[in-house]
């Protein structure tokens, strides 16, 4: 328990720097007087200074004095500070994080269970044609842009409603029916869900693929599994009992590891299916040059990755019994 | 993705030193059986195949070009390939083919020179880190892990949006070399764990020989086949990073072009107009996975307990 918590304080003060970090970086490179000087007719300066400051993004206040506000803001009230359209932040990230959450829990969940699984088969059957196959499959799918894969999905879906001549696919969007069936609704949501989700399934699952298959050789050739196989276990029991455990401790760490990452391919795939989760706010707050929002973005995908760290901690000691916490 | 190399490269170079000791007999050199190695495999040859013609293209397509990828024929808007337009045109009358020839060279370009920068970066600090022990080792890799929290890709790309004209591929290589060391670092960090308890490190160190020098001379390169095989895999991913961001609008924009660019005008007309998005899509596609060919090969090539293509 000591060990955790002692954890946790490193963790939430890492968390607390990266985000200082950002908060500093993301002030030096945007520029959100630019946004009302573009604007014709041109508010007076006054007006833009006055909106400026509202939002605690004025730049001729000085950096410390802005960051001193927004860091009490967020500790005492919790307010992660305003667009420059004054809109609140922390409002609207909440609402992204949902639709980011329906979009990518069972993607990832899918793309981990499916990526290993194909790991393990294959290197059970290492350079026989099942692994050869499956191999340059999961290569090719691994340097195929997100953007020309989620594209290609794209181009295929509109053919083939058009080929079956009704809407059996969305391709933008989370929902679009109204109603209170819940058949319906379910039914609606896997229309617009089941193109992403296929999309960040395959992102997913080629890179555990690969990965996995390389940890599973690498301890299928360890000591203890020939000393098993040397006392007549069956290949595929040592494989099941000695070799697959240990070589699921890496990719438990790297599942940790890519949570950010499966967060920025999201990029690209809420941008195509035109989904309304944290990628496409972030985007639309750089364009608008809105600071206090892409640091919240970046501190809630930092926290993400600091929780899974955490878990995959757990997870590891777990599996692995010769991890002692102490 | 870092990680799968760890091991395999950890045995390759126990082997090499292995190798530079022992054998008297007369033997193949060192480079000549990597590359007879490598050429074995066909897959790898593809590879090389692909990425020259990649590389030619790029060059001389600009050359033989009807059009200019800044000039456009406003009397065929939206064409599609013909005589006239090799590749078609776009709406706005540019031509495909000039257009994917630049965009192709920018994202070579942008591609090869962050990859090449961050695994410098890389190999410096992961080697210095383990290296000193202690308390830097200690302080260092906490910082690694405090910038492992921020994501990248978000820094990248605010960066990346303020800079703005022709100069846009520079900062975004910049910018991709600045954030993309730091898990790589982490790589090499424990990959120089092992090297820095080898006997000549420790006797360099008590002959009083200088740490920097030790780090240049003996640590990085020990790590050479690993930082081969990252270079050329990095620069997929460096190429895949820059399509992402291009393609959001937030790398290399107008007036200059690179293949995210070239898509993300393609998207809107996927219907109307499929070439625009198809071509760049294609090449893009010919240079990741040509890159990917090169570097498996090189890896089985420098592992020496590589089973996949036959004995050397």
């Amino acid at each position: 328990m000591r060990f955790l918590a002692r954890r946790l304080v490193n963790y939430v003060l890492m968390l607390f720097l990266a985000t200082s970090l950002v908060y500093f970086l993301a002030s030096f490179f945007m520029d959100p007087r630019s946004n009302y000087l573009s604007r014709n007719p041109r508010p007076p300066m006054a007006s833009i200074d006055a909106s400026l400051t509202a939002a605690n993004i004025n730049d001729k206040t000085p950096i410390f004095e802005r960051y001193w506000n927004w860091i009490t803001g967020i500790v005492l009230h919790w307010d992660w500070g305003l667009s420059p359209t004054q809109e609140p932040v922390s409002g609207a990230i909440t609402s992204r994080i949902g639709a980011s959450v329906q979009l990518l829990s069972l993607a990832t969940v899918l793309g981990i269970v499916i990526g290993v699984g194909l790991g393990v088969y294959t290197a059970t059957r290492q350079y026989k044609w099942q692994d050869r196959v499956l191999g340059g499959i999961s290569t090719f799918f691994l340097v195929v842009p997100t953007a020309v894969l989620a594209l290609g999905v794209v181009i295929g879906a509109i053919w083939l409603n058009q080929a079956v001549g009704f809407r059996l696919f969305y391709v933008t969007g989370l929902h679009s029916y109204e109603g209170h069936n819940w058949l319906l609704k379910l039914s609606d949501l896997a229309q617009h869900l089941i193109l992403p989700t296929i999309v960040l399934t395959v992102i997913t699952a080629v890179t555990y693929h690969l990965t996995q298959r390389t940890y599973l050789l690498d301890t299928m050739n360890a000591d203890y599994v020939r000393t098993a196989r040397a006392k007549g276990l069956p290949l595929n029991v040592a494989i099941r009992k000695h070799a697959l455990r240990t070589s699921l401790i890496p990719t438990t760490v790297n599942v940790a590891f890519t949570v950010a990452g499966v967060f920025t391919g999201a990029v690209i795939t809420e941008t195509i299916f035109a989904i309304n989760g944290l990628g496409k706010y972030f985007i639309t707050s750089l364009v608008n040059n809105d600071i206090n929002a892409s640091v919240a973005i970046a501190a809630f995908g930092g926290a993400c990755a600091l929780i899974a760290a955490l878990l995959a901690d757990v997870a590891v000691a777990w599996i692995d019994p010769r991890v002692r916490i102490s | 993705m870092a990680d799968i190399e760890l091991a395999v490269t950890a045995a390759a170079a126990a082997e090499v030193v292995a190798d530079e000791q022992g054998t008297t007999l007369r033997r193949t050199g060192r480079l000549a059986l990597i590359a007879r190695r490598f050429v074995r495999r066909r897959s790898a040859v593809v590879g090389v195949v692909m990425l020259l013609l990649l590389v030619v293209f790029a060059f001389v397509g600009p050359m033989i070009a009807r059009w200019g990828y800044d000039e456009p024929d406003f009397l065929a808007l939206a064409q599609p390939p013909g005589a006239e337009h090799w590749f078609g045109t776009t709406t706005g009358g540019s031509d495909v083919f000039a257009l994917v020839a630049r965009g192709l060279g920018r994202s070579l370009l942008i591609g090869i020179l962050s990859s090449l920068a961050t695994t410098v970066v890389a190999a410096l600090i992961g080697t210095t880190i383990a290296f000193f022990e202690g308390w830097v080792e200690r302080v260092g890799m906490w910082i690694l892990d405090m910038l492992l929290v921020v994501p990248s890709f978000l820094l990248i790309a605010m960066i990346t949006r303020s800079a703005s004209g022709t100069g846009g591929w520079l900062i975004l290589t910049l910018a991709l070399t600045a954030f993309g060391w730091i898990g790589y670092a982490r790589v090499l960090r424990t990959l120089t764990l092992q090297l820095r308890e080898l006997d000549y490190v420790h006797a360099a160190r008590y002959m009083g020989v200088g740490s920097f020098t030790i780090i240049r001379r003996h640590l990085v390169p020990n790590l050479g086949s690993v930082l081969i095989i990252q270079t050329v895999l990095g620069v997929v991913g460096a190429v895949n990073s820059e399509t992402a961001l291009s393609f959001l609008g937030l790398g290399v924009k107008a007036p200059d072009t690179s293949l995210g660019t070239i898509l993300q005008a393609g998207q809107s007309v996927v219907l109307t107009s499929p070439w625009v998005l198809l071509a760049p899509s294609l090449f893009l596609v010919a240079l990741t996975f040509s890159m990917q060919l090169i570097g498996d090969g090189l890896r089985d090539a420098i592992d020496p307990y590589s089973r996949s293509g036959g004995k050397a």
